[in-house]
């Protein structure tokens, strides 16, 4: 029995982790139509996931079994310039294959994820995700996480 | 084979009988009334007396009126058939046919209520709201995937019995059916492999009660018009949000995530188990070909099945069910919910537990076995009276014990209960026909035959 393992991206990861990176943003897309999804999201995410494996201050990491990517969480950390903590972990990506949810996988990706990140240098984590996204904001709030800042949108008017 | 002309006929005959006898079921009196005097007991001023009673122990309305044996067949009329969203006036003929069957064979006095309402909550409501004039809550024909967030909810939240024929009803028949299949192809339920093509409310419904009952799930493929279901389908997510309970199918069943076509999922397979698509060649022959030797196949398409019985057949099926009448083993909800309904109120049951589904299931299948199983024979018809007030007695029984019942009675006084009750209702139909209250057929009348 392969062992289940939450380590650092490496480039044989990144097919899989790019597939469930685009799930993530189509399950975003289920929310709010302002995150339709565009058609070539798995050569972005490719490419994407490869630069942030390459950065000092960016951390993709992955739960994995053997050769297979059961989840993926994408992370940098930040500076705030005129705030203290000054320094912040912040999700950007984060999906579990739907089979592995409700398992405490998600959590313990959760938890690697702070730890590398504040040997990083942050002194707090954030997470970023479509504030309609339900899913994400139980998720977070069921582990102490509190809403922090807001985005608000608008379309383009000219049509109106 | 049946044709197009026969289907016709029955329409004509559906629109004119409707016209001339203007509905299917009425009411009719219980009590004597000799005289107008008798309504000073049977109503005002003697009922007072009655309504104080119930006020101080409403459960005295199963005692001192008819709810005892009163289901609501409550729909929104927004998936009738195959018609679909026709709206709840359109439903209403369909809704009486449902109430015709539940009192003609279960004894059940069922009430047409399609109701109009624009959302899951409101539908909700109004359920709710009846709760006290009704022993108990036939959904029916309501669109899936909503159906089962309305029966899941109502379940638990009303007091008496909920039942939405079209999940629980025809997994239940797929089931009794199945059971006798697999025991005349040398099968075991709980390691057959089981293929359902289709994944709207009845092989939904179909899949949760089979692995209820003991098949295994990660054996089990379900298959949408978009392929085989699996945890890690393309479109997982938007399932989550969109039919949780076929997401919550998509994770449990296909551990081994068998992807393309029915085909390549009837690979190995025991079982087939279609509700998809009107057929008749919907399925093909080579497709039954790649199953197991002596494959159990289930056309449960209606009008016009997946695909024709004898074609399936000379596939290699071993056995074959449709949801016809005029073929052999017709997997007809009829033959379940009114016996199973009348043994849920003459145990005052408070729910229908799927174990109570399972047990009705069962009963069907061992009352098929004791008439001679056979590949032509494996689950009652409507003809068979006595499967009814069977099927009542084990679901009585199963209810009081799960600790479901309001009242407590023996199998054989459940038999006999269910039994005199439906007789009565036979009785009653047949006395009305006598005496022309209920007046012949029109085809019957010209043809002097009704006399």
């Amino acid at each position: 029995m392969k062992e289940l393992v939450i380590r650092e991206a490496e480039e044989r990861d990144i097919d899989q982790a790019a597939d469930l990176t685009v799930r993530m943003k189509k399950l975003n897309g289920e929310f709010d139509p302002l995150f339709k999804v565009v058609d070539d999201a798995k050569e972005r995410a490719e490419r994407y996931l490869r630069a942030s494996m390459g950065s000092a201050d960016r951390l993709v990491l992955v739960a994995a079994k053997g050769p297979k990517v059961l989840g993926v969480l994408r992370a940098e950390v930040e500076v705030r310039l005129f705030y203290q903590p000054s320094k912040e972990g912040r999700i950007t990506d984060f999906y579990v294959l739907p089979e592995w949810r409700r398992r405490a996988l998600g959590d313990d990706m959760l938890q690697h994820a702070s730890e590398r990140l504040k040997k990083m240098g942050a002194e707090m984590i954030v997470a970023d995700f479509p504030a309609r996204n339900e899913i994400a904001t139980g998720f977070y709030t069921k582990r102490g996480f509190r809403p922090l800042v807001n985005t608000f949108a608008i379309e383009d008017q000219r049509d109106r | 084979m049946p044709t197009e002309e026969g289907q016709d006929e029955a329409s004509r005959k559906a629109l004119e009988y409707s016209a001339f006898y203007r509905g299917k079921i009425g009411t009719v009196p219980k009590v004597p009334v000799k005289s107008l005097d008798d309504f000073s007991v049977w109503y005002t001023p003697g009922v007072a007396a009655v309504s104080t009673a119930i006020e101080k122990n409403p459960g005295l309305s199963f005692d001192y009126t008819n709810r005892w044996n009163t289901v609501a067949v409550l729909t929104d009329g927004s998936r009738v058939l195959g018609l679909g969203d026709i709206g709840p006036e359109a439903s209403l003929p369909v809704m009486e046919g449902k109430a015709l069957i539940y009192k003609y064979l279960g004894g059940v006095d069922a009430v047409p209520v399609p109701i109009r309402v624009s959302s899951e909550e409101q539908f909700i409501a109004v359920a709710e709201a009846l709760e006290p004039g009704f022993g108990g809550i036939n959904l029916e024909d309501i669109a899936s995937p909503r159906c089962f967030d309305i029966l899941e909810r109502l379940r638990g939240k009303m007091k008496i019995p909920v039942w939405h024929d079209d999940q629980q009803g025809t997994a239940g028949v797929i089931l009794a059916a199945l059971y006798n299949a697999l025991e005349l192809t040398g099968r075991d339920l709980r390691n057959a492999r089981i293929v359902l093509f289709g994944a709207g409310a009845a092989n939904i419904a179909a899949a949760r009660l089979l692995i209820e009952a003991g098949a295994p799930a990660g054996e089990m493929i379900l298959m949408d018009s978009k392929g085989t279901l699996h945890s890690e389908r393309e479109d997982i997510d938007q399932l989550l949000m969109r039919n949780r309970w076929k997401y919550e199918m998509a994770l449990k069943t296909n551990s081994s995530k068998v992807q393309g076509s029915l085909k390549d999922a009837l690979k190995g397979a025991d079982v087939l188990v279609a509700a998809a698509t009107p057929g008749p060649h919907v399925i093909k022959r080579d497709e039954i070909s790649s199953m197991n030797p002596d494959p159990v196949v289930f056309l449960l398409s209606n009008p016009v099945p997946e695909m024709w019985p004898d074609e399936a057949v000379n596939a290699g099926a071993a056995v074959v069910a449709t949801g016809r009448s005029d073929f052999a083993n017709q997997v007809n909800n009829s033959v379940l919910f009114p016996g199973l309904f009348r043994g849920a109120l003459d145990v005052r049951a408070r729910n229908i537990s799927d174990t109570m589904v399972i047990a009705a299931a069962r009963e069907l299948a061992n009352f098929a076995r004791a008439k001679g199983l056979s590949k032509t024979n494996i689950i009652p018809t409507m003809l068979d009276w006595d499967v009814f007030p069977s099927v009542a007695a084990v679901v009585g029984e199963q209810a009081q014990r799960e600790g479901l019942a309001g009242k407590s009675l023996s199998r054989s006084e459940l038999f006999a209960e269910a039994q005199r009750i439906i007789q009565q209702s036979r009785n009653l139909a047949s006395i009305l026909i006598e005496k022309g209250i209920i007046p012949p057929l029109p085809d019957d009348r010209l043809a002097g035959r009704g006399d």
